[in-house]
C-alpha cells in the first residue's frame, strides 16, 4: 500500500526552481499563488542548502485536527487534499501547519475564489470527477488519476525532489547516501553530523 | 536578502510592483482562455513516446472530462533556453499546447529541467511577444502589414545597398536560430554581398572557438555533460554551472556522489560553489597567473604526463619557462591565492585522474580571453587529459544552438563549417548550393571584401559611430542594422549603442521579443524602425546543436502564434524582394504555409548542410538519423551515449560532431574528441594536423604510437587529399564516380565523401591527419599565454608589470585600443575602487527578454539588483534592500537594488545581465511597443561596461571593469 | 466508473485491521463521519486506470524509477 511522500535531498538541491515553474506549468498556478518553493539557509556562504518546500502531507495532519469546517481530509495513499467548497478561508490551518504550505490568494479566477484555501495537491487534484473540468478550475490536475507522480518532482533537475511511495524513495535515498561513503570526508556528512566536532577544533 | 527569491517568499515579502501587478489579470486570464477553449484539461497525455504511462490512454482521450474536443497528440522538442539540449514532450489539443511531460527517456536531461525548462510551455501563450509587423512613426510603434513591413524594409535596405554598398548593412543573426535557419542566414546575407554579420558566439565563447581550435582542431566542448560522471575530479573555473545549465548539475552531482572531487574557482561563491568540495576565491581577470601557478607545482613535483607530451604535444618547452617565472609568491600577489590553495587543486587535478575542466563566460569575456583559454588546454594537456573519457575540456556554452550556429552560421569570417573566406572556400560552397561563384562575387563590393572578415557584433556601434575614413571597409560606416534574434542588452557599451541606433537610417528587428531594441531605439528615435515578428523554434522544426556537439531534431509542436512567421520563411521572402529567392533555395523545396507563404522545407536545408561540411562532419547526420534518434532515446546509454541493440545500435546519441562521411557511411558520431582508444569508425580520432607538416624544423605531426585504435599507420600522418591517396596506393579502392569528384580535391572538398570513407573504412585511418596538438599556438599575439592585467584594472601597480597590448589600426575592419586606453585610465581605480562583474540567474537566459515575459519565471526574478559586500555596502552607507547607484567610468549610473552578501569579496560588486527596460533610473516602459513589454524590467549592466576586446576574436570584456557605488 | 466512497471509513477500516495485527494504525485515525466535505474518488477509479488498482500500483512504481537515475546509470 502506498503512502506517498515527498522528500528533498538538500545535497543535490541546486535551488534552481525547477520545481516552482513546473507546478506553475502543470496547474496554471496563477501569480503570487506559491504551493511549492525553494528556501535556502547560510544563502552565499560556506554551508549553503537548499530546500524545496511544499505541502508535507503529513500523516498526522495538523491542518486536519484544526480545520473548523472539516473539510481536509486524507486519502488512502497519505495524500492530505480539502474541499474548496466548504472552506470558508478562516487561515487557521495556516497557524497549525509547520511549513508554511497553505496559500489563500485573492484573485477573480476560479483558483482562488474569495479567499479559499490553495494548497499543494501532490498533484491529486481534490473531491470532483478525476480529470473533470471541476477539478482543474479549482485544485489543478490530477496527476495521480493518470499514473503520473507530481511533476515538481519528475521534473527536478538534480533529482533532488522526489515524490512517491515513500519506501521506494527511502530506498532511493539509502543508495546515494551509501555512496558517498562516511567519515568526514564524505559528502553530507558535515551537514548531518559535522558542526560540532568542527567548531571544536 | 530580497530579491532571491532564497530569502524570502515570492507572494510575501516582495509587493509587486505596478506592472507585474497589472499581469496579474493576464495570468489569471489565461487560466480562464484556457478554460473557455475547453483546452484545459486532458485526463491523460496520448502517450506514443512516453514509456511508463501507456496504459488507458485511448479511453483517457475519450473520457467524458468536460469540454474534451479534440484528441490529444504529443510532440518531442528540445529547450531552448541552454546548450544542455533537454527533451521535452509537449502535449497538443486542438492546436494549443496544453501540457509538457518529462522525457525519462532521454540520455542528456532523464526528463530533468531547471525553472526555464520547466517553464518552457509559456512559449505557447506568449503573451508578451510581438504580434503583427510595426513601424516607428512619431515616436510611438504602430501597426502595418507584413505586405507593408517586407516592401518598406526592403526598399531601404536595397536602397542603402546601392549608395554605399552592400557592407553599409549590419546582419546580427542568432545562436537561437536552428542549425537550418542559421545556415541560411549566412547564405542570405552572402547573397546580400556582404561579410558584416555576427551572432551571440561573438559575445560568449568566440575566445573558447578560436583558442581550442588552434590548440588542436576543432572549437567545441571536447567530451559532453554525460562523460562527466567519469571523471575523478573537476575543476569548474568562471562557470556558474548550477545557475547556467542546471541540468548539468544532474551528471555532475551523480559523479561527485561516486566519488568525484568538485572544485570551484570564481570571484564569486557561486550556487555552484555550494556544491563543491573545495573552493578557491579569485580576483577577476587573473586565471592565467593561477593556471601557471598550477602547472608550476606540477612540473615541480613531475606530475605531467611524459609520455602523453612526447607523443601529443608540440611546443611545451617554451610554456614552461613562463610557467616556472609564477612562483607561488607571485602567484598570491596578483590573484589573492594563498599557494597551499593552489598547491590543493593542482594536486586534485593530478592525482584524481582523469580529471576534466569546466569554464564559461568567466573565462572567455576577457581582453585576454584566447589565451586564458588556451592556458586551459595546456594544463589539461600536460595531464595527459585531452581525448580521454572523463578528461577534456568541457566548455559549456550558452544558447541552445550556439555551437550549431558557431558551426554553420552566419559568421564574420567563415563560410560554414569553418571553411574560412577563401576563394577556394567559395567556390566549394558555391557548388554545394548550386550558384556561379562570379554571380556570388558580382554580389560583394569586391573580392577583397569577399574574402575578408567583417565586423562583429561586440563592435557594430562602432561600425556606425568611428570616424568612416578610419573604418576597413570602402562604404565606411554601417546605416542600417537588422537585429534578427539577438539581444542588444547583451552587449557592452550600452550608452554608446543608443548613440549609434541613433544614428543609423534603418533599424530592422525580427524576434519574437524584440522590445530591448525596440525600446532603446524608440527612446532616440522618432522613425525608421521595423519590428517584425518572428516565431519560437516551436512553432517550426529543425535541428539544435547541443554543448557536447549532439544534434537533436525539434517537431513543431504548434502553429506560429499570432502573425509571427518562422525566420528561414521570412528569409524567402526578403530573398524574394532582394531579387536572389531561386539562387538561395536551389536545392531546398518549398511548401506553403497556412496563410500561402514558402516555407523552405528544414529536412531538405539540412540535406543541404550535410553536403557541404566535411570539416567538421556534419554530413553524417540526415534528417532520417536524428528523427530516428529522437524516437529512441531510451536506447541510449547515459554515461557513454551509445546505443545498445535497437534501430540505433552503436551510434552515439544525437550523432555528435564529427559524424564523418555521408549518412550511408553510418558514421556513429564522435562522443569525445581525440579519443586515440577507440577506432575512427567507432567515435575515436587523434589531434588534428591542420598547421602544417612542420614548424621551424621540427615536426607537428604525432610521435609512434600515437595513432587511434586500429589505423593502418600507427605514427603521425597529414590530412588525405588526393595525392596522398595516390602514394598510399589506395586510390583504386575510389568507385569511378568518387575518383572523378575527388581528383584534385582533399578530404573537405571532395563531395563525393569516398575520400573519407577509404581513409576510415577500409583503414582506420583519420582524414584529417594525426598531428601533435600546440601549446604554442605562434600564429597568435600571445604564442605562450601571458597575463595581463585588464583595461580597467584595480591593480595600477601590476598595470606597470603586466600591461596589455599594443593598439591596433586594423581589426575586423576597426581600429581597436588596448595600451593607449589602459594608460589613460591606470588610475582611475582611486575614483572607482571596486571591480564590477557580472553573470547568469538560473531564472532568466541571455538578455532576457524572453524569459522576463514569462509570469512563471518573472515572479521569481522581480528586481534587478547588484551583490556588494558587507564591508563596502557600509562604507558607501547603504543596507541591504535600498536602492543603489552603480556608476562605471562610462559615468553611465545603474539605479539597482542593493543586496548585501559576502556571495562577492569586499572591493567586488555583482550584476545580473539579463535585464533590460529601465535606463539610468527611469523605467523605459512607454518607449515600448504596445502590449510587448516584459513583466519584469531593470537596468541592463552593460549600459555601463567599458571598453576593452580580446586580441584575436573582438570578443567583448565584460568580467572585470571597475565601478563605485552609492546609496540612491 | 463513479464508485463514489467514503474516504475516511475506509481509512478507518484499514487502520483497524493493521491494529489487528499488533501494529500502530499509519493512518491517522478520523472520527467517523467528520470530514465533511464532498467525496472523492480513488486515483485508479476514474478514467485511464478503469479500478484496476495494480495496474495503477505498477504505473507508480513506473515514474519513481524515472526519478532515480541509477536505474539508468551505473
Amino acid at each position: 500500500m502506498a503512502r506517498m511522500k515527498f522528500l528533498c535531498d538538500a545535497e543535490r538541491c541546486i535551488e534552481c526552481n525547477g520545481c516552482v515553474t513546473a507546478c506553475k506549468n502543470e496547474h496554471e498556478v496563477p501569480w503570487g499563488v506559491n504551493r511549492r518553493r525553494v528556501v535556502t539557509i547560510n544563502d552565499g556562504v560556506p554551508g549553503e542548502r537548499s530546500m524545496s518546500v511544499a505541502c508535507m502531507h503529513c500523516s498526522d495532519a495538523p491542518c486536519i485536527a484544526v480545520c473548523p469546517t472539516n473539510v481536509i481530509y486524507q486519502t488512502e495513499e497519505g495524500v492530505v487534499l480539502h474541499d474548496k467548497d466548504g472552506c470558508i478561508g478562516c487561515g487557521y490551518c495556516f497557524y497549525a501547519c509547520p511549513f508554511g504550505a497553505p496559500q489563500f490568494p485573492n484573485g477573480p479566477a476560479a483558483f482562488g475564489a474569495r479567499g479559499k484555501m490553495d494548497k499543494c495537491t501532490f498533484c491529486a487534484g481534490g473531491p470532483e470527477e478525476n480529470g473533470s473540468q471541476a477539478e482543474f478550475d479549482k485544485y489543478g490536475r490530477n496527476r495521480l488519476a493518470e499514473g503520473k507522480l507530481p511533476l515538481c518532482a519528475e521534473m527536478c533537475s538534480t533529482k533532488a525532489l522526489l515524490a512517491g511511495d515513500a519506501t521506494e524513495l527511502s530506498d532511493i535515498f539509502r543508495e546515494r547516501v551509501l555512496r558517498r561513503g562516511k567519515g568526514v570526508e564524505a559528502w553530507g556528512w558535515m551537514t548531518a553530523y559535522g558542526k560540532d566536532k568542527e567548531e571544536a577544533k | 536578502m530580497l530579491t532571491r527569491k532564497s530569502t524570502h517568499s515570492t507572494g510575501g515579502a516582495r509587493q509587486l510592483r505596478s506592472s507585474a501587478a497589472r499581469n496579474l489579470g493576464q495570468t489569471m486570464d489565461r487560466r480562464t482562455f484556457l478554460k473557455r477553449s475547453g483546452l484545459g484539461v486532458g485526463a491523460g497525455a496520448m502517450a506514443v513516446q512516453l514509456p511508463y504511462n501507456l496504459i488507458g490512454s485511448a479511453d483517457a482521450a475519450t473520457a467524458e472530462s468536460a469540454g474534451a474536443a479534440g484528441a490529444e497528440t504529443v510532440h518531442r522538442t528540445v529547450c531552448t533556453h541552454c546548450s544542455v539540449g533537454c527533451a521535452i514532450d509537449a502535449v497538443v489539443k486542438n492546436g494549443v499546447w496544453v501540457r509538457q511531460e518529462p522525457v525519462f527517456d532521454s540520455p542528456i536531461n532523464l526528463g530533468a529541467h531547471c525553472a526555464k525548462g520547466a517553464s518552457i510551455r509559456e512559449h505557447g501563450h506568449g503573451e508578451h511577444r510581438l504580434k503583427y509587423p510595426m513601424k516607428l512613426v512619431d515616436g510611438k510603434y504602430q501597426k502595418i502589414s507584413w505586405e507593408q513591413a517586407l516592401n518598406e524594409v526592403g526598399d531601404r535596405l536595397l536602397k542603402i545597398r546601392a549608395e554605399s554598398g552592400p557592407d553599409a548593412v549590419y546582419w546580427i543573426g542568432s545562436s537561437k536560430h536552428s542549425n537550418e535557419q542559421a545556415y541560411l542566414l549566412r547564405k542570405f546575407v552572402s547573397f546580400f554581398g556582404t561579410n558584416n554579420m555576427d551572432h551571440q558566439a561573438r559575445i560568449c565563447h568566440s575566445t573558447t572557438v578560436a583558442g581550442v581550435a588552434n590548440t588542436w582542431g576543432y572549437g567545441a566542448m571536447t567530451n559532453s555533460y554525460n562523460d562527466m560522471q567519469n571523471a575523478k575530479a573537476m575543476l569548474f573555473i568562471g562557470s556558474n554551472a548550477a545557475e547556467a545549465h542546471p541540468v548539468s548539475l544532474l551528471h555532475i552531482l551523480h559523479a561527485k556522489e561516486n566519488g568525484s572531487k568538485m572544485i570551484v574557482v570564481d570571484p564569486r561563491f557561486t550556487r555552484t560553489a555550494a556544491k563543491a568540495d573545495y573552493y578557491v576565491r579569485i580576483r577577476s581577470g587573473t586565471d592565467i597567473p593561477f593556471i601557471w601557478g598550477m602547472l608550476y607545482h606540477i612540473f615541480q613535483n613531475g606530475w605531467e604526463d611524459q609520455e602523453y607530451i612526447r607523443q601529443r604535444v608540440y611546443g611545451l618547452d617554451k610554456v614552461r619557462e613562463e610557467v616556472m617565472k609564477w612562483t607561488p609568491d607571485k602567484v598570491q600577489e596578483v590573484t589573492g591565492i594563498p599557494e597551499e590553495q593552489v598547491l590543493k587543486v593542482a594536486e586534485t587535478l593530478a592525482k584524481n585522474k582523469p580529471s576534466t575542466v569546466v569554464w564559461c563566460m568567466g573565462q572567455t569575456q576577457h581582453t585576454v580571453g584566447n589565451a586564458n583559454v588556451r592556458a586551459m588546454c595546456i594544463l589539461q594537456l600536460v595531464l595527459g587529459n585531452v581525448g580521454v573519457a572523463g578528461g577534456g575540456t568541457n566548455i559549456f556554452r550558452g544558447h541552445d544552438n550556439v555551437q550549431g550556429a558557431t558551426d554553420v552560421g552566419p559568421n564574420p569570417d567563415s563560410l560554414p563549417g569553418y571553411y574560412g573566406l577563401a576563394a577556394g572556400s567559395w567556390k566549394h560552397w558555391c557548388k554545394v548550393w548550386g550558384v556561379d561563384y562570379e554571380w556570388v562575387k558580382a554580389r560583394y563590393a569586391s573580392e577583397d571584401l569577399m574574402t575578408k572578415s567583417g565586423i562583429t557584433v561586440s563592435r557594430w556601434i562602432d561600425g556606425v559611430l568611428e570616424n568612416p575614413e578610419a573604418i576597413d571597409q570602402p562604404g565606411g560606416n554601417l546605416r542600417a542594422v537588422v537585429y534578427w534574434g539577438h539581444a542588444p542588452n547583451s552587449q557592452t557599451r550600452g550608452a554608446e549603442m543608443v548613440e549609434a541606433m541613433k544614428k543609423l537610417d534603418t533599424l530592422v528587428v525580427i524576434d519574437p521579443y524584440p522590445s530591448a531594441t525596440a525600446s532603446m531605439a524608440a527612446m532616440v528615435r522618432k522613425d525608421g524602425v521595423y519590428l517584425l515578428p518572428a516565431c519560437t523554434q516551436f512553432e517550426t522544426s529543425g535541428s539544435a546543436t547541443a554543448s557536447n556537439r549532439s544534434l537533436q531534431w525539434r517537431e513543431k509542436v504548434i502553429e506560429p502564434l499570432f502573425e509571427s512567421k518562422p525566420d528561414h520563411t521570412i528569409m524567402y521572402a526578403f530573398a524574394k524582394k532582394f531579387g536572389f529567392a531561386d539562387e538561395l533555395v536551389k536545392n531546398i523545396p518549398l511548401v506553403k504555409d497556412k496563410q500561402g507563404w514558402d516555407e523552405p522545407v528544414t529536412e531538405d536545408i539540412l540535406r543541404e548542410i550535410n553536403r557541404g561540411t566535411w570539416t567538421i562532419g556534419y554530413t553524417g547526420q540526415s534528417p532520417e538519423r536524428l528523427k530516428l534518434h529522437m524516437k529512441n532515446m531510451h536506447t541510449f546509454d547515459v554515461k557513454t551515449l551509445k546505443a545498445t541493440g535497437g534501430p540505433c545500435d552503436g551510434e552515439y546519441f544525437g550523432l555528435p560532431w564529427p559524424c564523418y562521411g555521408n549518412p550511408e557511411l553510418k558514421h556513429p558520431g564522435t562522443p569525445n574528441l581525440y579519443d586515440t582508444s577507440k577506432h575512427v569508425m567507432d567515435g575515436g580520432g587523434n589531434f588534428r594536423a591542420n598547421f602544417g607538416v612542420e614548424k621551424d624544423g621540427v615536426s607537428l605531426l604525432a610521435e609512434e604510437g600515437s595513432a587511434s585504435k586500429g589505423a593502418e599507420l600507427q605514427m603521425g600522418y597529414p590530412e588525405f587529399d588526393d595525392v596522398l591517396l595516390k602514394k598510399l596506393g589506395w586510390w583504386e579502392e575510389l568507385t569511378d564516380v568518387e575518383k572523378a569528384a575527388a581528383e584534385g580535391k582533399n578530404w573537405k572538398t571532395d563531395l563525393s565523401g569516398g575520400i573519407i570513407r577509404v581513409a576510415m573504412k577500409n583503414h582506420g585511418m583519420h582524414p584529417f591527419g594525426n598531428a601533435k596538438a600546440r601549446a604554442l599556438v605562434w600564429n597568435f599575439p600571445d604564442p605562450v599565454p601571458l597575463h595581463r592585467e585588464p583595461i580597467y584594472s584595480p591593480r595600477p601597480d601590476l598595470v606597470e608589470k603586466y600591461p596589455t597590448h599594443d593598439d591596433k589600426m586594423k581589426f575586423w575592419r576597426l581600429p581597436t585600443l588596448y595600451k593607449s586606453l589602459q594608460d589613460k585610465v591606470k588610475d582611475i581605480s582611486k575614483e572607482y575602487p571596486l571591480i564590477m562583474t557580472s553573470g547568469r540567474l538560473v531564472e532568466y537566459e541571455g538578455g532576457g527578454e524572453e524569459t522576463r515575459s514569462n509570469p512563471w519565471l518573472a515572479e521569481l526574478q522581480q528586481e534587478m539588483f547588484a551583490e556588494v559586500n558587507p564591508k563596502d555596502a557600509n562604507d558607501a552607507g547603504f543596507r541591504n534592500g535600498d536602492y543603489i547607484w552603480v556608476e562605471s567610468p562610462t559615468k553611465a549610473k545603474l539605479k539597482v537594488r542593493a543586496q548585501v552578501t559576502q556571495r562577492v569579496a569586499p572591493g567586488t560588486v555583482f550584476l545580473p545581465f539579463h535585464f533590460s527596460g529601465w535606463w539610468q533610473g527611469e523605467d523605459m516602459l512607454k518607449f515600448y511597443p504596445d502590449g510587448a513589454a516584459p513583466i519584469v524590467r531593470g537596468e541592463a549592466v552593460n549600459t555601463a561596461t567599458t571598453y576593452g576586446y580580446d586580441s584575436v576574436t573582438m570578443m567583448q570584456e565584460t568580467k572585470t571593469t571597475l565601478c563605485r557605488v552609492s546609496k540612491a | 466508473m463513479k464508485t463514489r466512497i467514503r474516504y475516511m471509513l475506509a481509512a478507518s477500516l484499514a487502520a483497524s485491521l493493521l491494529a489487528g495485527c499488533g501494529e500502530q494504525p499509519q493512518v491517522a485515525k478520523y472520527e467517523d463521519g467528520k470530514y465533511s466535505g464532498k467525496a472523492d474518488t480513488r486515483p485508479w477509479e476514474a478514467g485511464a486506470f478503469k479500478g484496476d488498482k495494480g495496474a495503477w500500483e505498477q504505473a507508480m512504481r513506473n515514474r519513481v524509477r524515472g526519478q532515480n537515475e541509477y536505474k539508468r546509470v551505473e
